[in-house]
């Protein structure tokens, strides 16, 4: 599957992954709207670690044996066979943040606006290449065919 | 504290409307001019701290800011201009030399822009490069006498003993740039693409680097006053080996680099220990005439087992012919010639300013003594100091160079704004800085590819200039003045430049 | 009596249509896609969530949404769900399993995935008309008094408030059952009474702190909270659940009572054979038990804890669907190793989300020199997080309000890091991937894909 590879040698720590990941899922997908619809609309699903000059992006791995996956009470979270994608259903999940408890990423984060759902990185999957990816000013973040872990 | 006279130089526009304060600016700005105010949630900008270099201005994901020429001006007044009003407030506070980056930004003549190339029409037919052959490789070294054939079992065969030279697939190449004046990740673009291409770039004084020992082919290594990180290795780890003697920016000046700039890394590649101040004295304290630079360059042929070119480069002065002369003499097998524009990560502004001449008088100076003196064949030319464009590098070849340096070209290609703060030592765009935070910023992979595009279309460009003259090989056009013709030059230029005005045929 | 018996042959058979029998199942038919898989149930429900039917319970959701897995799980899989099947005895030597209609499951591997019963302390009942309590009566069979363990119990309960308009309830068992079901009947407008035995709520995996909080969030929705108490007696009146006296000789007027102290290991299948036990089924790494080709998963089984080095009963949804995926691996045919791990839980009551993982009030009986505590704890945001630390290794966290990259923390008790240079920043609410040491963090992530 497809992954995103995270060089941490040029993340410039800029966070224009995570803005425009938060236009993307706006409601509008225009940023300039998409800021103005209000913050707790839009929640990045990257989401920049950074010290002095140490900084990486980082979103949800799409683990092949996830734990969120096998955390999950109430069925939202699948993980698609066909893409490898990791995904939220936003409507079966129940906000009870069991896959935040098991992610050693720390990348789900808990969207109470839209009534109690995982927030996490879909991958773009509507997309060719993910937003984060496209509009890292540095390619720290590049989208990477990964070989799959059952061949 | 008594008041600051000195002016801002910029001001900072922000669009209030499509500004949605997402602080990427404010991460972005060595300088501190813009500021998150968390009570209002809104960006505030000190336009008094802006150097121009547009790092906001690009990465700003609206548009929301333009970075604009300050518009308040001095009364008018043609002598005294508002730079020299603005230094004397500098240095009436500082009371020390006042420092610049980069080239002469000086309204002083440029001579590529007053030489136009020729094409051929109807008496001899043009070439399209992109279905004839067409061959811009170049050779640095020196050639022999004259070439002796032989003919062995009906074969003929070159009977001369050539020399150690360095093959260009295109006849440009990377000036010398050391590591401490750009940072790792810009040498590592450099080195990557010229290798990638097929042609060279020089390590400048600062030695070499480990992670950069895998480009050793195509890497010119610098000897200079300071002879920092020079040693067996360095010298043999190597295409070609270059004497420094002189600067373009900085002519006769030598150079200085701050001892908290000297890191563990660095010092380690200068051979130097940390924290030490590195000081490349003005002159070489071994070279005091020709003939010592004879021996210099003996040496450095000795200790590289004659396998590889050894150049000498030189700032253009106005005894530049004579002094050319001599190089050649001494026995090198290039010689760099860097014009007054020439950049620089350091020098003095009324040096840059006001000392050396430009390189298109020098080059065509220095081309014709070699010739009337026969010795032109014994050495190749490389021009340097302000190269912008394959026209340039077109021009500089008809007027007499075996190929070109490039640097600032090379390092706006890696998105230098020329805000002439490389002295600083705070480049926004991880050029001209070793804070790790950013150098970052210029991702090498990034770097590489931006330089071989470069190459790339200049080489192209180049090839569509020599088919529309009617010329399939770049060698055709080396010292072929009669391309060129001048335009808005006098009679003592033209004399000089060894070119006909524009208007005069054959 | 129907007399014929009825002999039903499976290579893989599942006792448990839960997160361990559902994903074991998942797994074989991964491995062996012919294989005949199939599923024994007491149930009449097909696959839902046990954590969710308090969310039934308040009208979050119906019926059709409760399932973990899609509907058509089994069609697609080629699994066959037997449900109402209750499992009575297991027959190691022949291989079969004997249901409650009298039908034999003959199997080449056999899952034991039944998961666990509620556990009911002995409670004397009486009738108001009369003097003498008496233990002898099964809560079960009082109207108005109910276990909530399956969604069988939810739907018996909701029907049961509809049917007879109930305004006022208690419940008996403060920890994570109890109150989410206090959270269900305070957002059906029930009056409630929360009735814990120790000092404090959800003693088992948080602290005083923490469930402090939790306790003025629910005493602040309307909710009363009697800790230190239990009920000493079940008032009854025609069958029917009337009111409570407390063992502090308080009465309590009620017409619903949830009894939800708890749940054991359900034994009912293997009590009688050799598999061997002890408060649940031994399995080893490969969650193999005793007997060759029987295995176990799930709450009914004790595990490894990780934490303290010994079998524990690790009665959480994630270990139960981890253990289940690696049984059945082993089971079909994959080697799978389950390395352990640790009592953990997250939960969101009435808006103030919790979670805590390991140990984590474990200082409580330990000497501060053993076991080192980090906490941050800030009254105005309603946040608290604590971090215990022992041997520079995290052993436990509660992380209340901010639990955001609570998993960071999952991963450094799993992975047992060495975290003695980030002590003064571990509990802290920035606290992320970039502090970890270098190499746990390019171990973290180059496997997936980071390179650091």
């Amino acid at each position: 599957m497809k992954r995103i590879f995270i060089d941490e040698k040029y993340c410039i720590g800029c966070r224009l992954c995570e803005i425009y990941c938060q236009v993307k899922h706006s409601k509008s997908k225009k940023i300039l709207k998409a800021f103005r619809e209000g913050q707790p609309d839009i929640l990045s699903r990257v989401l920049v670690e950074e010290i002095g000059h140490d900084s990486f992006a980082i979103q949800c791995r799409h683990c092949d044996d996830a734990p969120c996956v096998s955390a999950c009470i109430s069925g939202a979270m699948t993980k698609n066979e066909k893409t490898g994608v990791v995904v939220c259903d936003q409507e079966k999940c129940v906000g009870c943040w069991s896959c935040i408890m098991v992610c050693p990423y720390g990348v789900i984060k808990r969207d109470i606006s839209s009534g109690k759902a995982a927030s996490k990185c879909d991958l773009c999957v509507d997309e060719e290449v993910p937003v984060c990816v496209k509009n890292c000013p540095n390619e720290a973040l590049k989208i990477v065919q990964f070989p799959d872990e059952e061949k | 504290m008594a008041l600051e006279l000195n002016q801002s130089e910029f001001t900072v526009e922000r669009d209030l409307d499509k500004c949605i304060a997402c602080e990427v600016c404010v991460r972005q700005c060595s300088n501190d001019v813009h500021e998150f105010d968390a009570d209002d949630k809104t960006v505030l900008s000190e336009s008094s701290k802006c150097v121009g270099c547009h790092r906001c201005e690009e990465l700003c994901p609206t548009g929301a800011i333009t970075i604009k020429k300050k518009a308040a001006e001095f009364k008018e007044n043609s002598n005294w201009q508002a730079a020299h009003i603005k230094n004397i407030y500098k240095q009436a506070e500082s009371g020390g030399v006042i420092l610049t980056g980069m080239g002469s930004d000086k309204p002083h003549t440029v001579y590529w822009d007053h030489i136009l190339f020729n094409a051929a029409q109807v008496t001899n037919p043009s070439i399209d490069p992109l279905r004839e052959p067409m061959e811009i490789k170049t050779f640095i070294c020196g050639k022999p006498e004259n070439l002796k054939i032989e003919k062995q079992n009906g074969q003929f065969k070159l009977k001369s003993k050539m020399g150690p030279y360095l093959e260009l697939l295109t006849p440009i190449l990377f000036s010398a740039m050391s590591y401490g004046s750009i940072s790792l990740n810009a040498c590592k673009s450099l080195a990557a693409a010229a290798a990638e291409y097929g042609t060279f770039y020089n390590t400048g004084e600062g030695g070499m680097h480990k992670d950069l020992a895998r480009y050793a082919k195509n890497t010119i290594v610098q000897v200079a006053s300071g002879r920092f990180g020079v040693d067996r290795d360095y010298l043999r780890n190597s295409a070609a080996v270059e004497i420094k003697i002189g600067q373009g920016a900085k002519p006769g000046i030598g150079g200085h680099l701050p001892g908290e700039k000297v890191t563990e890394d660095i010092s380690g590649t200068r051979m130097i220990p940390q924290g030490s101040d590195a000081i490349s004295p003005a002159p070489h304290h071994d070279i005091y005439s020709i003939e010592d630079l004879a021996q210099l360059i003996d040496a450095l042929k000795e200790a590289t087992d004659y396998e590889k070119p050894v150049g000498v480069k030189v700032s253009a002065v106005h005894n530049i012919a004579p002094i050319a002369s001599g190089i050649v003499r001494a026995g090198a097998d290039y010689i760099a010639i860097d014009g007054f524009r020439g950049g620089t990560g350091a020098a003095p502004q009324s040096i840059r300013d006001n000392v050396g001449i430009p390189v298109e008088l020098a080059l065509a100076a220095v081309d014709t003594r070699l010739r009337q003196e026969g010795i032109r064949h014994r050495a190749a030319i490389i021009v340097a100091g302000s190269i912008r464009s394959s026209s340039d590098v077109v021009k500089a070849i008809a007027l007499g160079a075996d190929a070109v340096y490039i640097a600032t070209a090379a390092l706006i290609a890696l998105g230098c704004h020329l805000c002439q703060k490389c002295y600083t030592g705070k480049c926004n765009w991880g050029i001209a800085t070793q804070d790790p935070y950013l150098t970052k910023r210029l991702n090498p992979e990034i770097g590489t590819r931006r330089l071989h595009s470069l190459l790339r279309a200049w080489s192209l460009e180049i090839k569509e200039m020599l088919g529309g003259a009617g010329i399939n090989a770049i060698e055709s056009l080396r010292g072929n003045r009669e391309h060129l013709r001048g335009i808005n030059l006098n009679d003592r230029e033209l004399s000089i430049l060894g070119i006909k005005h524009a208007g005069e045929a054959w | 009596m129907n007399t014929e018996i009825k002999n039903i042959k499976k290579d893989y058979l599942i006792i448990g249509n839960s997160a361990a029998g559902i994903s074991a199942a998942e797994s074989i038919r991964k491995n062996d896609k012919k294989a005949s898989i199939a599923i024994l149930t007491m149930e009449k429900y097909p696959n839902y969530s046990k954590p969710l039917i308090t969310y039934y319970l308040a009208g979050k959701l119906d019926l059709d949404r409760i399932n973990f897995k899609d509907r058509d799980f089994y069609k697609k899989n080629n699994i066959e769900l037997c449900l109402e099947k209750k499992a009575v005895m297991l027959n190691p030597q022949e291989r079969f399993v004997l249901t409650g209609d009298g039908s034999k499951y003959f199997y080449k591997k056999l899952l034991i995935a039944c998961g666990a019963k509620p556990a009911i302390p002995p409670i004397k009942v009486r009738d108001e008309n009369e003097s003498v309590s008496s233990l002898d009566r099964e809560i079960g069979k009082i109207r108005g008094a109910f276990t909530l363990t399956t969604l069988e119990d939810a739907v018996e309960i909701k029907k049961y408030i509809n049917d007879y308009s109930i305004k006022s309830a208690s419940i008996l068992g403060g920890g994570l059952i109890g109150l989410k079901a206090a959270e269900a009947f305070l957002e059906l407008g029930i009056n409630i009474n929360v009735i814990e035995l120790s000092e404090m709520l959800l003693s088992a995996s948080f602290d005083k702190t923490a469930s402090g909080i939790i306790e003025d969030r629910i005493k602040q929705a309307g909710s009363n909270i009697i800790t230190g108490q239990t009920i000493e007696e079940i008032i009854i009146n025609n069958g029917a659940v009337l009111g409570l006296k407390l063992t502090n000789g308080n009465k309590i007027k009620c017409s619903l009572l949830i009894v939800a102290a708890g749940v054991l290991p359900d034994d009912a299948i293997f009590k009688d054979t050799a598999i061997k036990t002890d408060k649940g089924i031994i399995v080893n790494e490969k969650m193999q038990t005793s007997i060759p080709d029987i295995y176990a998963a799930g709450d009914a089984v004790k595990s490894y804890d990780i934490l303290s080095g010994q079998p524990k009963n690790l009665a959480i949804w994630p270990a139960a669907v981890r253990q289940g995926s690696v049984a059945g691996m082993n089971m079909s045919g994959r080697p799978a190793i389950y390395k352990g791990g640790f009592l953990m839980n997250s939960v969101e009551i009435l808006g103030v989300p919790v979670i805590s993982l390991g140990l984590s009030n474990a200082e409580i009986n330990a000497s501060p020199a053993e076991i080192k505590v980090y906490i941050v704890h800030d009254a105005l945001k309603k946040i608290y997080r604590k971090i215990l630390v022992r041997n520079d290794r995290i052993i436990g966290v509660i992380l209340l309000g901010a639990i955001e990259r609570a998993g960071i923390y999952y991963g450094l008790i799993y992975n047992s890091i060495d975290i003695s240079e980030l002590k003064d920043k571990v509990a802290r609410e920035d606290f992320g991937i970039i502090q970890l040491p270098a190499d746990y963090r390019k171990h973290l992530v180059v496997g997936e894909g980071i390179e650091v």
